[in-house]
């Protein structure tokens, strides 16, 4: 081979490949996000939905297990790390930084995730407003169902670091709005509420255009979303302490006086590709990570309570978990999910009713109350009311149905709860020697975000 | 068109030259070495200023044929040899010439460019360089890494656990990216290889977190040390700028081994060794007094029983010795066929290594053989092929973070005492461990952490010789390779563990398939020519790479009893998919200039362009130039005592590639209830991401005295990055948490010293000594975004602190303080001040060759999370102080602070140690004849000695593996063991 032939052949084969050739690359992993904003097919904005019950249900562990350990409805025992006992507990007089153990500089389950609930519901908004293959009507039930999450949504960042106030002005990642005061903010909240209330008046009647999953069993209508819509709406206005609210946004709600204590919407587990519940531990299982139900809820049960019985599963051997202050002996195990595929219900009848009762106390209207009450003793088979008529009794007794009826639930009630009626020196430590949080500051990321525009 | 002119003209005088002058003279000779009077073959016999040369042969012998009549200077140069000038003329006839070896390696041929190489003296960088000899000479290496450690003036090698089959990370000159690992480039025979750490799913089963706590071998574990003729580490970008996007962490040459014009040679080596722990820490004892400290009092009667339990049968049980301290046997066996003629040469190798590891049921196997082919297809052209396939399988057992499932050792036995016997019992069971969700005497029995991986490694070269005239020569190369690596990795944990059984679905499996295949190609042109007395070379070229990648794992929980199959779970779930697709392409040109050794200077320019890249048809420009003089060449320096001495200085700039995925805001896909969600992504791609660059100015000096018999270099650098690529945090209320900034910029200045020589030069002892000393200082010159910390495990147990004006090496914890950025406490830096690092070999009586090479790290601080787990259980030794009958407090006080866990990691490792005998050659024909052709036997021990005060197995850990930041996070690791090896060596 002659060795001009066999550098022109070399360089020939090269050129015909155009080594220096490059194709963009498309993401081969994901859809892009243009694919909804601009004029979306159905199914995009079905997948959308669908992706807003993930996002709905993503605040679950961490709110139900720090909140409830902060509110001392459970301890989170954890075997492996041991700042889920010394951190959440606040033992050796620690108190939330901005980037505290298990909430990160992002605020985690208690504030980004609730948020990135609020900002898929937003993307759900627009792209279906946009959408032009839709409807006017399927428009709407589906901005009606996007208010409505992100109603609930926003109570759990408020909450969360509560006087210290949130942002509710957060459609654009590079210029959100200000912090407001947790009045506004709720009130925001309930703008959305009634927003996404009007919306699904506006959809009609009839089924929900959009599928929904086994979570909205029973409310896959519009009329039962806009049942669960005002729903939260009451919980909202017991925050606000709007007792007349509360008591018009049941009427709108699946509250049933005689209905199962049960029913209302739930988060839907299952098995991969799915999410286990995570709240299910195997009960008398020999492992050292699980939640146990807070000495102070054992102490403090009524004889014969079913609730008790129904929820808390005595071990055989108890998990002990050494701590910086004290030993934590956990007896008791959750027992309301019989399989790790369990749904895991966001609002029930029985807040509802015991909503009822707290408007109406609240009101003064001690008769109707202590018939809510006595609705809620009765399911657990404690009999009936006979303490006094105050209003301060009967918020006494409300807020003691309420630690046992909404025990652990995915909310931190009891936090809640104590802080609202400034009762929050009940909470009771002396099982873990640590102290009670009243709130968090702000994530770290949240203060690095403005510090970043301020240094622009 | 300067260039063209030029080519002309040799064209024109290349013609004249043949059709006219026929007037020339012989030169012929033998070249040998002084010491032991042998002949060198494939030796070099060069016309100065001209491309007329010879080869000497097999018995030493060579003939030049020097044009016209005129004197001229021929320069004899070898490997591992000074070389020397002789001026020659028609009446000179016979030259024998007497090479001395070269102890300062000033001789040696160094690549720095894509398609060129430089002679060491003649070098204006720093570029360290590592034989075959310095790699493995001294003992046996499991991987190439660990072979480099203490060899590299600049470079941080890290072991990030002592488990078998590799876990190295590299850092050159400081850190030069905040993302990814910081780690070089690696070329292997001119293949752009794959050295990932490659998920194995250990930390997804174990709950540890993500695929950077696997522990996982990084793949250059894949290549067989002994294939490997030298590496050159490019530091820098002054060194690496002609490599462009990936070279801001520098890159690492290697070449292998290629068969030689002669005799064909087999050469059999068998290595056998054991392995012990390098170093336990042992455990603290237990007493009455102890428990009823320790342990709460409700929990105390059950402990004292199983105390005096204890007490009574004399059952004490020293976890970490049960574990950690049994004899692992290994074994690497090597056979190397070469040899060739004129115009086929080949080498052929195979490598079987077999190496058990401490922990029971662990170990790592290596199948590798090679094919290195050179063949003249003509006088002009020659092809060069390298092939390698390789096995890898790996065991590496269940040590390091977990959470909640026990699956670690260490972890575990943190929490253990030692009165409670967690061993199998007669019946194949294992108590429940009544302190930990876990049994880990049954983890290590059953459960399975293996990575499989098939590799096939494929270069080629193909030279074609264009022009040749007396005085020039024009040549093109067209180069390139492939690199298909499929790892298969299985995590088991079976049902009838203590953990599983306490899940729904006991039983767990996660089952990876990752397939990797990266191309490349280059092509280029070389003419080299002389402008009086100045040789020149010019290269221009264009390069191409493609990276592609294929991950697949799935994962099953709900076994049956003793099945891995996932058809035999009861949840099976895709647990990550994930295809990723890179193309580079580039163009280079680069002029070298050469004044007779005197001065010699190199200009070059890299355009590059990347798919990552936000514009991926954007042409980023990478120059760089350089200067070297050799003052002793100069005909008026007149110092005998100084052989050589030369200023250099050089200048560089390259790039650090974007992340895959950076430009893109993917929509995600999620299942939840029966249905798939799209779920808007909480990271926005930032399409206008532009590649981190760098700067680097780097000058020295290198000088030799005493005929070179000592040398000295001395470099000092200065690296600045810039449009580092870190995450800009967005506000988490809009329900982003982040988007790629390429706002930080960071600055590495450093000081790299080498002293080598000659120390003692007898017939019967001959003994050379290096000795380096580097150090780096790392300064985040701008953030650009509001300081953070990250890292580790979060303040309370040590953090990183990411602030301007701070090294991001920076350790800060708890307690809060407000004077420093980011609030909280300094508490050290993981950056260590200086290291240093001892060879010596000593050569007594010919035969017989002694070698040890030392380390030294001063300061450097780690966050030992073993020390906080231990003392959580109760087990660190000393902590019970039986006279007061309290634990003793970890300082500093008031003895809660992040302070505790960060401690210093000073140590000095004596690395290697080998001692090896040459059988003289009457013995060896006596015995076996003339088959045999020699016989070496030896000894050597692999990290013989550690001294440290640091309070771990290792003061070289990283429980995150390879990372830039946050890479000295201890864990509870791997112990390292220490290895002893019995080697013999036999040529036929």
């Amino acid at each position: 081979m002659n060795s001009i032939g066999a550098a022109a052949l070399a360089a020939t084969t090269l050129w015909a490949c155009n080594p220096l050739q490059i194709d963009e690359v498309i993401d081969p992993n994901n859809p892009a996000v243009e694919v909804v904003l601009e004029d979306a097919s159905r199914e995009a904005v079905q997948f959308l939905i669908t992706g807003l019950e993930a996002r709905h249900r993503a605040y679950v562990f961490n709110v139900t297990t720090s909140w409830g350990t902060f509110g001392r409805e459970i301890w989170y025992l954890n075997g492996s790390d041991p700042r889920f006992q010394t951190d959440w507990l606040g033992q050796g007089g620690r108190q939330p930084d901005r980037a505290y153990f298990g909430f990160g500089a992002t605020g985690g389950g208690s504030w980004a995730a609730p948020y990135q609930a609020i900002n898929q519901a937003e993307v759900l908004a627009g792209a279906a407003t946009n959408a032009s293959i839709l409807n006017d009507r399927e428009r709407a039930s589906a901005r009606g169902f996007a208010r409505t999450i992100q109603g609930f949504q926003f109570m759990i960042p408020a909450n969360f670091v509560f006087e210290n106030g949130i942002r509710i002005d957060v459609a654009d990642p590079f210029n959100p709005g200000p912090f407001v005061s947790y009045e506004e903010a709720l009130d925001h909240a309930k703008s959305l509420l009634d927003q996404g209330f009007t919306d699904l008046e506006a959809a009609g009647a009839g089924p929900f255009p959009f599928r929904l999953t086994r979570g909205f069993d029973g409310f896959n209508t519009i009329a039962g979303l806009q049942q669960i819509n005002r729903a939260i709406a009451a919980r909202l206005n017991a925050y606000r302490k709007d007792w007349n609210g509360v008591l018009t946004a049941l009427e709108g709600s699946f509250i049933n006086m005689n209905g199962d204590m049960q029913v209302g919407p739930t988060h839907p587990y299952g098995a991969a590709p799915d999410l286990f519940n995570p709240l299910f531990f195997v009960l008398d299982a020999a492992i050292n990570t699980l939640t146990v139900v807070h000495p102070s809820v054992l102490r403090d049960t009524t004889a014969g309570d079913l609730r008790v019985r129904q929820k808390f599963f005595p071990r055989t051997n108890p998990v002990i978990i050494t701590t910086d202050a004290a030993p934590l002996t956990g007896t008791h195990q959750d027992q309301r999910w019989p399989t790790n595929e369990t749904s895991v219900p966001f609002i029930r009848n029985e807040e509802l009713i015991l909503l009822k009762a707290e408007a109406h106390a609240n009101l003064g209207q001690a008769g109707p109350a202590i018939e809510a009450i006595n609705v809620i003793r009765a399911a657990a088979g404690i009999g009936e009311y006979t303490g006094a008529s105050s209003t301060e009794a009967l918020i006494d007794e409300i807020l003691y149905q309420r630690r046992y009826s909404l025990w652990a639930e995915p909310w931190g009630h009891r936090w809640i709860d104590t802080r609202r009626y400034d009762r929050m020196e009940e909470i009771d430590t002396s099982f873990d020697g640590g102290s009670v949080f009243r709130q968090f500051p702000h994530p770290q990321a949240e203060l690095n975000w403005d510090l970043y525009v301020e240094g622009q | 068109m300067h260039k063209f002119y030029r080519f002309t003209l040799s064209l024109v005088l290349l013609l004249l030259a043949t059709g006219w002058s026929m007037a020339q003279y012989t030169v012929t000779g033998t070249v040998t070495d002084d010491r032991s009077g042998e002949p060198l073959i494939g030796a070099n016999i060069l016309l100065r200023g001209t491309s007329i040369g010879a080869v000497t042969d097999l018995d030493g012998r060579f003939s030049v044929t020097v044009p016209g009549n005129d004197s001229g200077t021929l320069i004899v140069s070898s490997l591992g040899y000074v070389s020397r000038n002789f001026n020659v003329n028609a009446s000179t006839g016979t030259l024998n010439v007497r090479l001395s070896q070269d102890a300062t390696n000033l001789e040696e041929v160094v690549v720095t460019g894509l398609a060129s190489s430089v002679k060491r003296s003649n070098l204006a960088n720093a570029v360290s360089s590592v034989s075959s000899k310095e790699l493995t000479g001294t003992t046996t290496l499991q991987t190439t890494d660990g072979a480099l450690y203490g060899k590299i003036a600049g470079a941080t090698i890290r072991s990030n656990s002592g488990a078998p089959g590799g876990g190295f990370s590299i850092q050159l000159r400081g850190i030069s990216t905040l993302g990814g690992g910081s780690q070089p480039l690696i070329i292997l025979d001119g293949v752009y290889i794959n050295n990932s750490f490659q998920r194995t799913g250990r930390a997804a089963v174990s709950g540890a977190g993500g695929a950077n706590q696997d522990d996982g071998a990084n793949r250059l574990a894949d290549l067989n040390p002994n294939d490997i003729e030298s590496i050159e580490v490019l530091k820098g970008p002054s060194a690496a700028a002609i490599y462009g996007t990936r070279a801001n962490a520098g890159v690492i040459i290697i070449t292998t081994k290629r068969g030689a014009e002669g005799r064909t040679t087999v050469s059999l080596s068998q290595d056998i060794g054991f392995s012990q722990p390098l170093r336990l820490l042992g455990v603290d004892d237990w007493s009455e007094e102890k428990i009823n400290v320790f342990f709460p009092e409700g929990r105390r009667p059950i402990e004292l029983e199983r105390f005096r339990e204890a007490q009574r049968t004399g059952n004490f049980i020293d976890y970490e010795d049960f574990f950690y301290n049994n004899t692992a046997l290994l074994s690497n066996t090597r056979i190397n066929v070469s040899g060739g003629n004129e115009r086929t040469k080949f080498f052929v190798s195979g490598n079987i290594v077999s190496e058990d590891g401490n922990v029971r049921n662990t170990g790592f196997e290596r199948y590798s053989i090679r094919a290195n082919i050179d063949q003249k297809i003509s006088d002009k052209i020659r092809l060069s092929v390298s092939s390698n396939y390789v096995r890898s399988n790996t065991d590496r057992g269940f040590t390091g973070n977990q959470n909640n499932s026990g699956a670690s050792i260490g972890y575990n036995i943190a929490y253990v005492p030692n009165y409670f016997d967690l061993r199998r019992r007669p019946d194949g069971t294992y108590p429940d461990n009544p302190y930990f969700a876990e049994n880990p005497v049954a983890v290590t029995d059953h459960g399975i952490n293996n990575s499989v991986v098939n590799r096939f490694i494929q270069s080629f070269s193909l030279d074609i010789d264009i022009l040749q005239t007396k005085n020039s020569f024009l040549k093109a190369q067209v180069a390139g390779g492939l690199d298909f690596l499929q790892n298969t990795t299985l995590v088991y944990l079976p049902e009838f563990l203590q953990f599983q059984r306490g899940q729904a679905n006991p039983g767990d499996v996660l089952w990876g398939k990752q397939e990797s295949f990266n191309t490349n190609l280059q092509a280029a042109l070389i003419y080299n020519w002389n402008l009086g007395n100045v040789n020149m070379n010019s290269t221009g070229g264009i390069v191409r790479l493609d990276f592609q990648q294929d991950v697949l794992f799935n994962r099953g929980r709900g076994l049956a009893p003793g099945q891995r199959n996932l058809q035999q779970a009861n949840i099976q779930e895709i647990n990550q998919q994930f295809f990723s697709e890179v193309a580079d392409a580039g163009v280079f040109l680069q002029q070298e200039a050469n004044w007779d050794d005197k001065i010699i200077g190199t200009l070059g320019i890299r355009w590059d362009k990347s798919s990552l890249n936000g514009d991926p048809n954007q042409f980023y420009a990478f120059p760089r130039a350089s200067l070297a003089v050799n003052i002793a060449n100069f005909e008026w320096f007149n110092v005998p005592v100084i052989a050589a001495l030369k200023p250099r200085i050089a200048y560089g700039e390259t790039a650090g590639p974007v992340g895959f995925g950076a430009t893109f805001t993917p929509l995600g896909g999620t299942n939840i209830g029966g249905l798939l969600g799209s779920v808007v992504s909480t990271s926005i791609g930032n399409t206008a991401i532009l590649p981190e660059s760098a700067t680097e100015l780097e000058f020295g000096v290198d000088a030799g005295f005493f005929n070179n018999r000592i040398g000295i270099e001395a470099t000092y650098y200065i690296k600045n990055t810039q449009n580092n690529i870190q995450n800009l945090s967005l506000a988490p209320s809009t329900g982003v948490n982040s988007t790629p900034s390429n706002e930080a910029e960071l600055q590495n200045k450093g000081l790299e010293l080498g002293l080598f020589g000659t120390v003692v030069d007898k017939p019967n002892l001959r003994w050379n000594t290096r000795v380096l000393y580097w150090h780096n200082r790392l300064n985040m010159t701008r953030l650009g975004i509001p300081t953070y910390l990250s890292g580790g495990f979060g303040a309370a147990l040590g953090t990183f602190l990411y602030a301007e004006g701070f090294s991001p090496t920076t350790i800060v914890g708890t307690p809060a303080d407000p004077s420093v950025p980011g609030g909280f406490t300094i508490w050290g830096d993981a950056q260590p001040r200086f290291n240093m690092s001892w060879v010596n070999n000593f050569t007594i009586a010919r035969n017989l060759e002694l070698s040890f090479l030392m380390e030294y790290r001063h300061r450097g601080d780690n966050i030992n999370l073993t020390s906080f787990l231990t003392d959580s259980g109760g087990t660190t030794p000393g902590l019970f102080n039986p006279e007061t009958n309290t634990l003793n407090p970890r300082p500093p006080a008031p003895f809660n602070n992040a302070g505790r866990w960060v401690q210093d990691a000073t140590f000095l490792k004596v690395r290697e140690i080998g001692l090896f005998y040459t059988v003289p050659m009457e013995i060896v024909r006596n015995t076996f004849g003339s088959s045999v052709s020699g016989v070496r036997l030896g000894t050597s021990v692999n990290n013989a000695f550690l001294f440290t005060n640091y309070e771990g197995y290792d003061p070289e850990t990283s429980t995150f593996g390879a990372q830039a930041i946050g890479n000295n996070v201890d864990i509870t690791p791997y112990p390292t063991p220490r290895r002893v090896f019995f080697h013999i060596n036999i040529d036929f």
